[in-house]
């Protein structure tokens, strides 16, 4: 049984999965570090507790004081999310120790899976492809470094330096001449030590040309484990995704059948329970390599959600508490496309940005979803991920979905933090993008000298004209002053005193 | 009416004149809705609301799926000069430095690393030429735009 779930994120995820603990009817708590205090996660939860501390290591990674909260507040459930604790097998272990269920796989199937190295053993020895490369074990510095150099030349060049239990791009190096591979190790290696704990990293061969495509996984404790079908992922900036469809463009049956089986496979051979996703590369000539295992609910599971009509987030709670998956048999259903609104100059190397959000406008209408932690009002901080939302589409076709999806991104108003929502937009009208013939090098290969947007000039007019009339008329002093005056000058009229008449 | 903003490609100044309720700048038009938004009717036929923000001295406009930042620059402001700086692209924490006052560096070398949101930036040299102050070191904060180090050119 699960009747309170802990929370153990923040942001947009915590939202996601606050939301479903109220549908589900199961109460909730979130845990916030002081600088989140105002976050609207906070606001979703039926109880917030503080974490102590200013770092992330000492506020959403410290696994102690969350263990302690999660006791202390009587929760009989804990939900990890994505990034932060989610991999981490020895905090499953001693959540479970606790006697607190935690949403997601069993430690074991954590340390088997989500370990990138002995993912890649695991794989290989269920006779799924996986990409040449090398495991580098050694934790020490100057021995790990003379490992990566050898293996470097088994596995050859252009390589890829990743994070032995990283993701969403942190700690993940591409070398492509041997001179820079010291140097790309060592910044890999201090990277994944400080956001995940561990300094590991692994090499493989930097495969060009294929398409990320990723499998969602299923199961439950009744013997059921499903594939919800693919995700494609290939439009990545610094390895990071920022635009995911469902299903894949080329995608033909053969292959989702084929994939979907290795993919289960995979679940089976841990005993997986809950979500996962296994993440594999597919060639142009329709062969796929397994690239690695997520243990957790994804960034990008929403898109799965809306053309497979299932709620993922909600059958993790389901599995937690020991009951059968409620999805029956599935049908895909139209063509689904979610981008990721980052708080980032695009046109400057997609570098962090911050701000306030003095205006956040989201798109409106039939077949669109935005999942955020933020709202208007809110300030942009260097403390966490830049990711500010994603907004998700769903329509009969997959034209249709981009026409959607362009229409969304030019009303999606953003005003005083920079953000992507232009090169998003512009995404949107490459010719690749239109025609689906995206690969992990697509934006390298489009912007070898980096993005720049292209604005039509008499859109800037209009601009130049709109602020200087608001300079003029004193648009930002009006709205502060009718604000002020509405909360200073008191009731205007007899009838707005609260009054009650009893019969 | 003259306002004077800062935009990508420099300062712009614009001239507005006003008949009636409707504001003109050459052939383009606009009036002031309701809502605080601004109903623009370019000279080529297009039309669309802008959407307008001032956070500090900037406007941000949202036309037509477009955002701008523009800077309005105050009547007798100076302009601020470049003083051959390496400024913090975003702001941060200093994770390295790898130079020290007086040393000869290369165009392209490493000088000092950043981080922000759990990712690293390298701030490399634009130029080569001596290394002529350091303004942070190792674990300190910077604010976006402050300057990092200082160079003088060969």
């Amino acid at each position: 049984m699960v009747s309170k779930v802990l929370v153990a994120n923040r942001g947009e995820i915590a939202c996601r999965i606050l939301r479903a603990c109220k549908e589900a009817g199961l109460s909730s708590v979130a845990i916030y570090a002081a600088n989140d205090a105002k976050s609207l996660f906070v606001e979703l939860a039926d109880q917030a507790i503080l974490l102590e501390g200013d770092s992330i290591t000492e506020t959403y990674l410290n696994q102690a004081q969350i263990l302690e909260i999660a006791s202390s507040s009587g929760a009989d459930a804990l939900h990890p999310g994505f990034g932060f604790l989610s991999e981490r097998a020895d905090f499953a272990r001693a959540v479970s120790e606790a006697g607190i269920q935690w949403v997601g796989p069993s430690p074991n199937a954590i340390e088997k899976m989500g370990d990138k190295m002995s993912a890649r053993i695991t794989m290989r020895n269920a006779g799924v492809p996986v990409i040449p490369g090398e495991e580098i074990e050694t934790e020490d510095e100057e021995e790990a470094l003379i490992a990566i150099e050898r293996a470097s030349t088994r596995v050859g060049y252009p390589l890829l330096l990743k994070a032995s239990s990283g993701g969403g791009g942190k700690g993940m190096r591409a070398v492509k001449r041997p001179e820079d591979l010291l140097d790309a190790a060592r910044s890999a290696r201090r990277e994944a030590l400080a956001s995940f704990g561990d300094g590991r990293v692994y090499l493989e061969r930097l495969l060009t040309g294929s398409k990320h495509v990723e499998i969602q996984i299923l199961a439950d404790r009744h013997g059921r484990t499903i594939h919800l079908g693919e995700r494609e992922c290939s439009v990545q900036r610094r390895h990071q995704k920022v635009f995911e469809e469902a299903p894949c463009s080329t995608m033909t049956e053969e292959i989702r059948s084929a994939m979907g089986k290795a993919a289960v496979a995979a679940a089976m051979a841990v005993n997986y329970e809950g979500a996962g996703t296994v993440e594999f590369l597919l060639a142009p000539s329709g062969e796929f390599f397994f690239l690695e295992m997520n243990t957790r609910i994804q960034v990008e599971h929403p898109v799965t959600e809306m053309i497979t009509g299932v709620d993922i987030v909600r059958e993790q709670l389901r599995i937690a508490a020991g009951e059968p998956m409620s999805c029956g048999e599935l049908h895909l259903r139209g063509h689904a496309i979610e981008v990721r609104l980052y708080a980032e100059d695009a046109a400057n190397n997609f570098l962090p940005a911050i701000g306030p959000l003095a205006v956040f406008q989201p798109p409106e209408g039939p077949g669109i979803r935005l999942d955020t932690g933020v709202r208007q009002g809110d300030e942009v901080t260097p403390n966490y991920d830049p990711m500010l939302a994603k907004l998700i589409v769903w329509a009969p076709s997959r034209d249709e979905a981009l026409q959607r999806m362009r229409r969304s991104l030019d009303e999606f108003v953003v005003l005083g933090t920079v953000t992507n929502l232009r090169f998003l937009r512009e995404l949107c009208d490459v010719p690749d993008v239109i025609e689906g013939t995206t690969d992990t090098t697509m934006i390298d290969r489009l912007w070898p000298d980096g993005w720049s947007p292209s604005l039509p000039n008499e859109f800037e007019d209009g601009a130049l004209m709109a602020a200087a009339i608001a300079e003029s008329v004193g648009l930002h002093r009006q709205s502060v002053s009718s604000q002020e005056a509405s909360e200073h000058s008191g009731p205007v009229s007899p009838f707005m005193t609260l009054k009650r008449r009893y019969p | 009416m003259n306002h004077l903003f800062r935009t990508s490609q420099g300062p712009v100044e614009v001239i507005l004149a006003k008949q009636g309720g409707i504001w003109h700048l050459g052939e383009h038009q606009a009036t002031v809705g309701h809502d605080g938004r601004l109903m623009i009717q370019l000279a080529s036929g297009a039309s669309g609301f802008a959407t307008v923000a001032k956070v500090g001295d900037v406007w941000w406009v949202h036309f037509e799926g477009c955002t701008f930042c523009l800077e309005r620059i105050e009547p007798g402001a100076s302009q601020s000069e470049d003083r051959g700086g390496l400024t913090a692209p975003m702001p941060g924490k200093v994770l390295d430095v790898f130079v020290e006052v007086g040393q000869l560096v290369e165009s392209g070398q490493t000088l000092m690393i950043l981080e922000a949101m759990k990712m690293e930036h390298r701030i490399l040299a634009s130029t080569s030429g001596h290394v002529t102050e350091i303004h942070f070191t190792m674990g300190e904060q910077v604010e976006q735009g402050s300057i990092l180090l200082e160079m003088d050119e060969d």
